[in-house]
């Protein structure tokens, strides 16, 4: 226990006190804040502003409500209105308006408004016309009657058979289990290089030779494993640890945008999901390390492990659309995608229990089995000088339990 | 008691047999030579000792018993592929395998001080091991063998980059730890170090024994009937029991006859009056016998 001590902390600060290590952990945040900066500004930029117009032919609607209900928007187009058509005309040829909306005489019976535009409707200012007239609508009624004309319903979805889970309706929702899916894989991806690399440089600058007479190759194998993920989950915990501090004061400064509260079976399928994905995909590496000869050799080899991992965020659109599709329950059962889309999931929809026991189940025996194809292939290979075992090798080993491994 | 005992070992990497029937036995406190070309077997046989290898057939005794990972903490082994963290600081690098080795950090620190003061490597302390001479990492890497006390040392080409005054440093080293009773395996090819340092040798070739035994008994087994003769003036031509003489350098080699003694000639010459500076039976050299056996004659069994 001691040598696995002494093995992962040595691998730990080794990667922790280096300058590359301090890099890496500001420069993904400053890349996402750089990449939603960029493109909040481009919304920000390409948004007309410019006002529309209302010329309202029945007589009935409020200027006052143009003002729309307080809560911020910038994507709110502002609304001025006309006492005739061509007054509106005027104004929307001398460029003050982008549109005007008309109103009819009987709107009221028909429901039927005429826009008119100099090239094209744009979507926000239609959004805004919506708003202005539900709120006419609903200003003769009680306030909390209001209130569910105009904001709409809630809805909660319950299946058969399971207990009953909130669908994600507030974009927390959706983008919370997004981003954690992402900087899980990130982390995952980054721990397991290190550890590939600490494998692979260990045997290409040959001290494996000495460090094997010193400890056993499990001692070493555990102890690099503990060292490399806990750099993995320091990152994990200022990448987001951080962020969260963040979020949580700018939830209690603007409650009403970003009021959510995550759904707990998330976040508990997430921390059981989240150990023994660390442990598999990093015996994966280590096995890759152990049998490649140089790190180049063995980076290529690693990101097909990284393809499996990510696939999950290629079909987002129909696992989200149709949660308990064929291919949804494929991706929450088999071991490499699981630890995406498990979480994802549980957190758009509900995901009958015994998937969720089964993936995870699935999940952990997979790392157990990793873990000691990784033990068996490190001791074949951790010799090999100059040339890289061969997948026959790999095979033969993995597929013959009694054979000495050495 | 024997510190190690090898016991018929054989390995092979898929048809090519690496070592095949090897024995011999390396008693406490000796230097031991194991020697081969090339390709013989050595670092195989040494893998199989440290227990990195599993023999096919055969057994190994290592300090009283099977190996294992207590063991290890007794052992300090140098091998002949070698390399160090190379982009990690020295005495980091240095400290780490040394507490892998069973020191506390403290004493690891204490001792590989101690070491790199010795070695010269102090100013060198910071450096990454990559910005190191290669001489000084292999100086780096006897300090990691050698650092914890090890009762067992295992030296596979220990003299291989160094220069003659860190090569003669080392062999200091190396006959102080025997002086301390430490038993020390040391693998080479370089016959006059092995001449120089072991007490008993084996030679191995194409994976099995050659030789084995106490240097000066293998040397007078493989001494041929020859005379190393330097006089003070010129040599008679026709010395009693003598078939031919050969000069070089003022002293001369002479091949005796099938029934003469070195008594015979020594007698002869005193006789004759010629005075001598040398007179000595020619012993080959470890490196002449190497060759000898190499160039496939005379196996030893077993």
């Amino acid at each position: 226990m001691d040598r696995i001590w002494r093995v992962a902390r040595y691998e730990f600060l080794h990667h922790v006190m280096r300058k590359r290590f301090l890099w890496i952990l500001i420069s993904l945040p400053l890349m996402i804040l750089a990449f939603g900066g960029v493109s909040a500004l481009a919304a920000v930029v390409q948004f007309d502003r410019t006002p529309a117009g209302v010329v309202d032919l029945s007589g009935r609607l409020d200027p006052a409500l143009t003002a729309g209900d307080g809560a911020f928007s910038i994507y709110e187009v502002p609304l001025q209105i006309f006492e005739s058509e061509e007054s509106a005309r005027q104004a929307l040829d001398a460029g003050e308006l982008q549109a005007y909306f008309v109103i009819p005489q009987d709107y009221f019976e028909t429901g039927e408004v005429r826009a008119v535009v100099e090239r094209r409707l744009n979507d926000n200012v239609e959004g805004s016309l919506d708003d202005y007239l539900r709120a006419n609508l609903a200003a003769s009624l009680p306030k909390d009657v209001a209130e569910r004309v105009t904001e709409g319903m809630r809805l909660e979805v319950e299946t058969v058979g399971s207990n009953q889970v909130p669908v994600a309706q507030q974009v927390g929702q959706v983008i919370v289990p997004l981003l954690v899916g992402i900087l899980f894989v990130v982390v995952i991806n980054t721990s397991g290089g290190y550890l590939l690399q600490a494998v692979v440089e260990e045997k290409a600058n040959r001290t494996m030779e000495i460090v094997i007479t010193s400890v056993s190759p499990t001692q070493l194998m555990v102890g690099k494993i503990i060292g490399n993920l806990s750099v993995g989950l320091l990152q994990m915990v200022i990448w987001f640890g951080i962020p969260w501090i963040g979020f949580l004061l700018l939830q209690a400064a603007m409650p009403e945008i970003l009021g959510f509260s995550l759904d707990g079976s998330f976040i508990l399928v997430t921390l059981l999901i989240l150990p023994p994905a660390f442990v598999l995909v990093a015996a994966l590496m280590a096995t890759v390390g152990a049998t490649a000869t140089e790190p180049k050799e063995a980076q290529s080899v690693a990101g097909f492990l990284t393809l499996p991992l990510v696939m999950p965020y290629w079909f987002m659109t129909p696992l989200m659309r149709s949660p308990d599709s064929p291919l949804a329950v494929a991706f929450t059962l088999f071991p490499l995608t699981a630890p995406v889309t498990l979480p994802m999931r549980s957190a758009f929809g509900n995901v009958p229990l015994w998937q969720t026991v089964t993936s995870i189940s699935l999940l952990t025996l997979s790392a157990v089995g990793a873990l000691w194809l990784a033990g068996r292939i490190f001791r074949l290979g951790m010799l090999r000088y100059g040339k890289a075992l061969t997948l026959k090798e790999v095979l033969r080993e993995a597929l013959t339990p009694q054979r000495s491994a050495r | 008691m024997a510190s190690i005992i090898v016991e018929q070992i054989t390995k092979s990497f898929g048809k090519q047999r690496a070592v095949d029937g090897v024995s011999f036995e390396v008693e406490k406190g000796e230097l031991f030579g194991l020697l081969g070309p090339n390709g013989a077997g050595k670092t195989t046989s040494i893998r199989i000792m440290l227990d990195i290898f599993k023999p096919d057939s055969g057994s190994v005794s290592i300090l009283g018993g099977p190996m294992s990972e207590a063991k290890k903490e007794r052992i300090g082994y140098l091998p002949e592929e070698r390399g160090l963290y190379q982009d990690v600081q020295l005495e980091r690098a240095l400290v780490y395998l040394c507490t892998l080795k069973g020191l506390t950090r403290s004493v690891a620190k204490t001792r590989v001080e101690e070491y790199m003061e010795r070695f010269d490597l102090i100013a060198h302390r910071k450096k990454k091991i990559k910005e190191l001479s290669k001489g000084m990492q292999q100086k780096a890497q006897l300090i990691v063998t050698l650092a914890h006390e090890p009762e067992l040392v295992i030296i596979d080409e220990p003299f291989s980059a160094l220069d003659p005054v860190n090569t003669q440093m080392v062999k200091d080293i190396l006959r102080e730890a025997r002086a301390k009773g430490v038993t020390i395996v040391m693998c080479t090819h370089q016959m006059h170090q092995v001449e120089e340092l072991c007490d008993r040798l084996v030679l191995i070739n194409r994976g099995k024994t050659m030789l084995y035994g106490r240097l000066d008994e293998i040397r007078r087994q493989y001494a041929q009937p020859e005379l190393i003769v330097r006089p003070v003036g010129g040599l008679p031509a026709d010395v009693v029991g003598v078939s031919s003489a050969e000069r070089l350098n003022g002293e001369y080699r002479l091949r005796l006859t099938a029934s003469a003694t070195p008594q015979d000639v020594l007698r002869d010459l005193v006789q004759r009056g010629v005075a001598l500076e040398q007179f000595e039976i020619a012993m080959p050299t470890l490196d002449e016998i190497f060759i000898q056996v190499v160039q496939g004659q005379g196996e030893l069994d077993g």
